[in-house]
């Protein structure tokens, strides 16, 4: 029963689905404060390409080098936000443009290949990884075991995330301010709010989460580094954020969702059932199409769509 | 003292130069220090590039070969992005242009040379049209953002793609071979579908111009005319700069959004059809994903501000840098440099962008000076 | 009641002034409110009340002047600033997110004290908002959402926040524009006891009647600078009218003169409904109609619909109800195309915003509606010819036919858009407020014009605040309020007076 195809698909698909997961947490926090950033690639390349030079180049105990990584890559992602913020916040330049270029810039024909020839990262598996761990040898479940608790630590701190965003959201003042922002900067201005200050956090933060996402593919899940091994995850991130109406506990949803998909033929076909993967793994982005279609003509209740003002700088008339 | 940041009310000439000079030289100086703080030669690896590039033996031709698709999908964003339509979908758009174009070469492969290539034009056309209406029409009538919806269906027309040759046994799968069942590729187009070329200059460089890049000037000249002497163009024109007049002036913005959408997916699609007939000679799905040339045609139409001519001029240079990129690739020079370039350029174009609009003061608060008190008027 | 006179003032601007690139909004303009006092700012569209309401709430930043809160002197960089220093402001248009609930709305951006929390009691707040509401008589649901209450509610919610922030200073900007006249009566009650709290309440608007109603002093502000302050009681609706507009433009009055009138009606208008941008009522049952060579006015102040009105005959905006005919042909409405064949010509209220491409030169634009019917190209040549002679009829000055359209100043673009209009031989000419912000050569030349255009046969829909305008052109004006033709004036007769009094909602006498 473990072993079934439904367990091992959704196993891989919270396996697959984590760093899109990351990325996509990260993209919303910015999206909310109405800053679109298309850079997600890029940034999670870079993300994974500096963790993963932290985890080689780091001595000591597993536990502190690979919480270093994170840190690293955390900060590589959140740098290359920030190149964006101050582009599309304080030079408003157009936020679809600097976004591309922001993945051609540190995606896999640019900085993060880059680094990682330079700095001879290929060809060499990770001294440390994240591996699965099984919490209080919960994993013997049936079923329920190996999907939920069978997972490397990053799946969990994924978790964690996923509550504290939801929670910062909805139920605390900044929270609520970011909203504010993203929804109507002009009525968040005229009610004190920085609208600058909290695109800069909220972009800056969200390319954070995409590094993490990023060192998930090579710290966990390849674990190695390759040119350009997210292989599209950047984007599929960005399409997630919009099927998951901007909300934190439906990116948890799609992530798995998208990730099983994407899983689920290999799988097929491990078991000699040969089906084109493309059929399954067209599905997302379609869906994700449909949902943006159902969101602009109106037809879901009012608080569920993209804030407002998603991708419109933000200028008091005067200045 | 503040700093203030004021619209300007008009734009001299000379900033229209200045600017992108400005930008190009500021990104060749990031990208100078990007190298030296990584320890390599900035002035060796700009030689070496310029010399890959443009002045070593065959460079002009192999650049031309990169700068071909670039010609392509940077006209495709250019005709969209004129309007504030912002077409993310010229990479898949020119996917099913290879699509339909291949089909259409291997279909009239009886046909002389010349009327097969004109097929595979036009074929190529439909079929990137054809996708870009998806998101056209959710744009005009459902006033979906086509931003993402392009975007989305940029990686199901990679999907398609990679059905086609790679898990089915399409009419474009390559299966005479034993070899071939095993290691999927595309069937060979036939002869007449090899689009030709011709040769310039025949000593030192050399240049080879390919058909496509000769489509895509002409391609270019068609744009420029009919978006500046025609009055489709006009609209156009008057539809990007202020939606409300031109709903005042009559024009009928939905059918527009339409026509702009598939006018630039059909550009791309023709930059598809030349990748077949020109360079690759059979559907090639791995070849046209990695090279991304949707996404690098919108850099090269931002840094031609979306002219039709600098597109073109501007391919060149783009294309002499992958050209270079991938011809260096090696040990002793930096890979990814070509996209660390790329990024920076793109960003001092942003950047410099901003001093076009907008004008920098600083202005000095006038003091907090009494005045004499109004007196109380009598009513 | 105001405070003894050696207190200091609550609100004391002096010498404020404020510019725009183009135009100076306020010119050295001093203002003061007491504490416990309802304050009317009154003037016409344009005169400057916005701005510096704006001014006092730290939107924007004084290029000179001062303001005093309490005799302390302050500087606002910032809204933040503003709020921090109690002084709170109710917008014409509601800075509300629309996607929060009444609670959430209340309590953005609060920062002081005891609402510190990092965490939102949602809660705590819910029963503060609803005891101010019921304090103060602005019941409101605090859970709802902002999308779902009506205008009248909305406005609660802005003054709610007010109060929540315990702010001493409160401005509203022409708070009446979206309430009934029953939701008015309740809100001038919330505003006096609020007063009578000590607060000091700035109360912007235009309508005379209003402003004697609830407001103590009233101050007068005409094109940018303050002309008159005194208490209500002294004043009459005259003479604030009077002041309102002004007495100069009485010396140079433009000569009326006679343009006969022929016997077809090229216009007719019947039981026209239509809603504005925000949902409300705009047009209710309007019906008119206009005959060959013959002006129509319509006056009012900006806001009871006459934008509404022009939008619906040119086809801008649907109409709910009602029908459009012309030369006894009924329009199809919704489709500017269709209004512009039908012969309908169109001078928009917002020149630089609907009535030109501003990118784009003078000889596009002045080809915006003629560019078709001549085949697949542009015939460029003929274009760039055709606003030469345009430049030249007209007297544009400052400007060839490659300029960008913005960079045209205010009486050049009009007169660009106008000769536009005119040079199609419409059949119906709407002209909304065509001789704002021209100076008094400019204005009448385009008098000249739009009598020539009468002569010629044309039927002519002037839609002005400019009532000496009104007078001197008009064969008949009629008058809107608050979406309704309030009255017709024969203008041989007629003072200007006797018009204000009706623009603001008054009767005739």
């Amino acid at each position: 029963m473990n072993n079934g195809i439904v367990v091992v698909v959704a196993a891989s698909g919270v396996l697959y689905g984590t760093p899109l997961l990351f990325a996509a947490l990260g993209e919303l926090l910015a999206e909310r404060s109405g800053v679109l950033n298309l850079g997600v690639e890029g940034m999670m390349l870079v993300g994974a390409v500096m963790g993963f030079w932290a985890v080689q180049r780091v001595h000591g105990d597993s536990a502190i080098v690979l919480t270093a990584a994170i840190f690293v890559a955390a900060l590589a992602g959140a740098a290359m936000a920030l190149i964006h913020a101050f582009l599309v916040v304080t030079l408003r330049a157009n936020q679809i443009v600097s976004g591309l270029a922001l993945t051609i810039f540190a995606g896999a024909v640019g900085l993060s290949s880059y680094l990682g020839n330079d700095l001879n990262l290929a060809d060499k598996p990770a001294k440390h990884a994240f591996d699965q761990i099984s919490p209080f040898g919960l994993q013997k479940l049936p079923v329920v075991g190996p999907i939920l608790f069978g997972q490397p630590l990053l799946v969990y701190i994924s978790w964690v995330c996923v509550i504290l965003i939801a929670l910062y959201l909805s139920r605390t003042r900044p929270g609520l301010n970011v909203r504010a922002v993203g929804e109507s900067p002009a009525a968040a201005d005229a009610m004190g709010i920085n609208v600058a200050r909290y695109r800069y956090a909220h972009t800056i933060v969200g390319g954070a989460f995409a590094g993490v996402g990023g060192a998930c593919f090579s710290l966990m899940i390849t674990p190695q580094w390759v040119d350009g091994l997210t292989q599209g995850a950047g984007w599929i991130a960005i399409a997630l954020v919009i099927f998951a109406f901007w909300r934190p506990e439906l990116c948890l949803v799609g992530a798995y969702f998208f990730g099983a998909f994407s899983a689920l033929p290999f799988t097929l076909q491990a078991r000699g059932v040969t089906v084109a993967p493309e059929l399954f793994q067209a599905l997302p982005y379609v869906a994700t199409v449909v949902v943006l279609v159902i969101v602009s003509m109106g037809w879901t209740k009012r608080g569920l769509g993209a804030p407002a003002a998603l991708g419109t700088p933000y200028v008091r008339e005067e200045l | 003292m503040t700093i203030r940041i004021e619209r300007r009310l008009e734009q001299p000439h000379w900033l229209a130069v200045a600017v992108p000079s400005a930008s190009i030289v500021l990104a060749l100086l990031l990208t100078g220090a990007v190298l030296l703080v990584t320890g390599h030669d900035p002035v060796h690896a700009y030689h070496r590039l310029f010399d890959a590039a443009f002045v070593g033996k065959d460079a002009l031709t192999q650049t031309l070969v990169s700068a071909t698709p670039l010609a392509f999908t940077g006209l495709a964003a250019a005709a969209a992005f004129r309007m504030q339509l912002f077409n993310i979908g010229a990479e898949g758009q020119l996917y099913f242009g290879a699509i339909f174009a291949a089909a259409t070469a291997l279909y009239l492969h009886s046909w002389p040379s010349a009327l097969l290539i004109a097929a595979m034009v036009v074929a190529g056309a439909v079929g990137g049209a054809a996708w870009a209406a998806i998101p056209g029409v959710l744009r005009a009538f459902c006033r979906t953002n086509e931003i993402i919806t392009s975007l989305m269906l940029n990686y199901v027309a990679a999907l398609i793609l990679n059905y086609l040759i790679f898990d089915s046994l399409s009419y474009w799968r390559d299966t005479s071979t034993p070899e071939a069942k095993v290691f999927p590729q595309g069937k060979m187009l036939p002869g007449g579908a090899n689009w030709p070329s011709w040769g310039i200059v025949h000593s030192g460089p050399g240049l080879v111009i390919p058909l496509g890049f000769g489509v895509a000037v002409l391609v270019a000249v068609g744009l420029w005319a009919l978006y500046s002497r025609t009055r489709f163009g006009f609209e156009v024109q008057v539809l990007g700069d202020s939606p409300r007049a031109a709903r005042y002036a009559g024009i009928r913005t939905r059918r527009k959004i339409l026509a702009v959408m598939c006018l630039s997916g059909a550009i791309a699609g023709i930059g598809g059809a030349s990748q077949d007939g020109d360079f690759r000679h059979l559907l090639d799905p791995r070849g046209l994903q990695q090279a991304g040339y949707g996404y690098a045609g919108i850099v090269v139409a931002a840094l031609g501000r979306y002219n039709p001519f600098a597109v073109v001029l501007i391919s060149v240079l783009l294309g002499g840098l992958q050209n270079a990129g991938y011809a260096l690739q090696g040990a002793d020079f930096p890979s990814g440099l070509v996209g660390v370039m790329e990024g920076l350029i793109l960003f001092s174009a942003l950047g410099c962008e901003l001093l076009r609009r907008y004008r920098v003061r600083v202005v000095r608060r006038t003091g907090h000076e009494p005045t004499v008190p109004a007196t109380e008027p009598t009513s | 009641m105001p405070e003894h006179a050696s207190t200091p003032p609550a609100v004391r601007l002096r010498g404020i002034t404020k510019r725009f690139p183009g135009v100076v909004a306020n010119d050295g303009v001093d203002f003061e409110a007491a504490a416990g006092e309802v304050h009317a700012l009154l003037g016409e569209n344009g005169a400057g009340k916005t701005t510096l309401s704006n001014v006092m709430t730290g939107l924007y930043r004084p290029d000179g002047g001062s303001i005093e809160l309490y005799g302390r002197p302050v500087e606002f960089r910032s809204p933040r600033d503003a709020l921090d220093a109690g002084v709170s402001m109710v917008h014409q248009h509601f800075r509300l997110v629309g996607a929060f609930t009444v609670a959430e709305n209340v309590v953005l951006g609060d920062h002081r004290g005891e609402a510190r929390t990092f965490r939102l009691r949602p809660r705590r707040i819910e029963r503060r908002v609803a005891e101010l509401g019921e304090q103060y008589g602005l019941a409101v649901n605090p859970r709802a959402k902002i999308w779902q209450l009506s205008l009248g509610e909305q406005q609660r919610v802005e003054i709610l926040k007010a109060l929540y922030r315990e702010s001493r200073v409160l401005i509203l900007d022409e708070p009446t524009a979206v309430l009934t006249p029953q939701e008015a009566e309740t809100l001038f009650v919330t505003l006096r006891s609020m007063a009578d709290d000590g607060r000091t309440i700035v109360f912007i608007s235009h309508k005379l009647n209003e402003v004697k109603a609830v407001a103590e002093r009233v101050t007068v502000l005409r094109g940018g600078r303050s002309v008159a302050t005194a208490p209500t009681t002294d004043a009459t609706p005259q003479s604030l009218a009077e002041l309102m507009v002004g007495r100069e433009l009485a010396a140079i009055r433009p000569e009326r003169v006679e343009v006969p009138v022929e016997d077809e009606t090229l216009l007719e208008v019947e039981d026209l409904w239509a809603d504005g941008d925000r949902g409300e009522t705009a047009l209710r049952g309007v019906s008119l109609r206009i005959r060959a060579g013959e002006i129509l006015a319509v006056a009012g102040v900006a806001g009871n619909g006459q934008r509404e009105l022009a939008e619906t005959i040119t086809g801008l905006r649907p109409a709910t109800r009602g029908l459009i005919s012309v030369r006894g042909k009924r329009l199809r409405g919704g489709d500017p195309r269709r209004a512009i064949r039908a012969g309908i010509a169109h001078v928009p209220e917002d020149r630089l915003g609907t009535g030109v491409a501003p990118s784009l030169d003078v000889a596009s634009n002045a080809a915006l509606k003629s560019y078709r019917g001549q085949g697949p190209f542009l015939r460029r040549r003929l274009i760039r010819r055709r606003a030469d002679e345009l430049i030249r009829t007209f007297d544009v000055r400052g400007a060839t036919h490659a300029t960008p359209a913005r960079q045209l100043s205010g009486g050049n673009l009009q007169k660009v858009v106008l000769g536009r209009e005119f040079s199609a031989k419409p059949t119906v000419l709407v002209a909304a407020s065509p001789t704002r912000g021209l100076d008094v050569a400019a204005m009448a030349s385009v008098h000249g014009y739009l009598r020539e255009a009468a002569a010629e046969g044309m039927a002519i829909l002037l839609i002005s605040e400019d009532l000496d305008e009104i007078l001197a052109l008009a064969h008949r004006v009629v008058v809107l309020y608050e979406g309704e033709l309030a009255g017709e004036v024969d203008p041989h007769g007629a003072t200007v007076n006797e018009i204000g009094l009706l623009m603001a909602g008054g009767s005739r006498a």
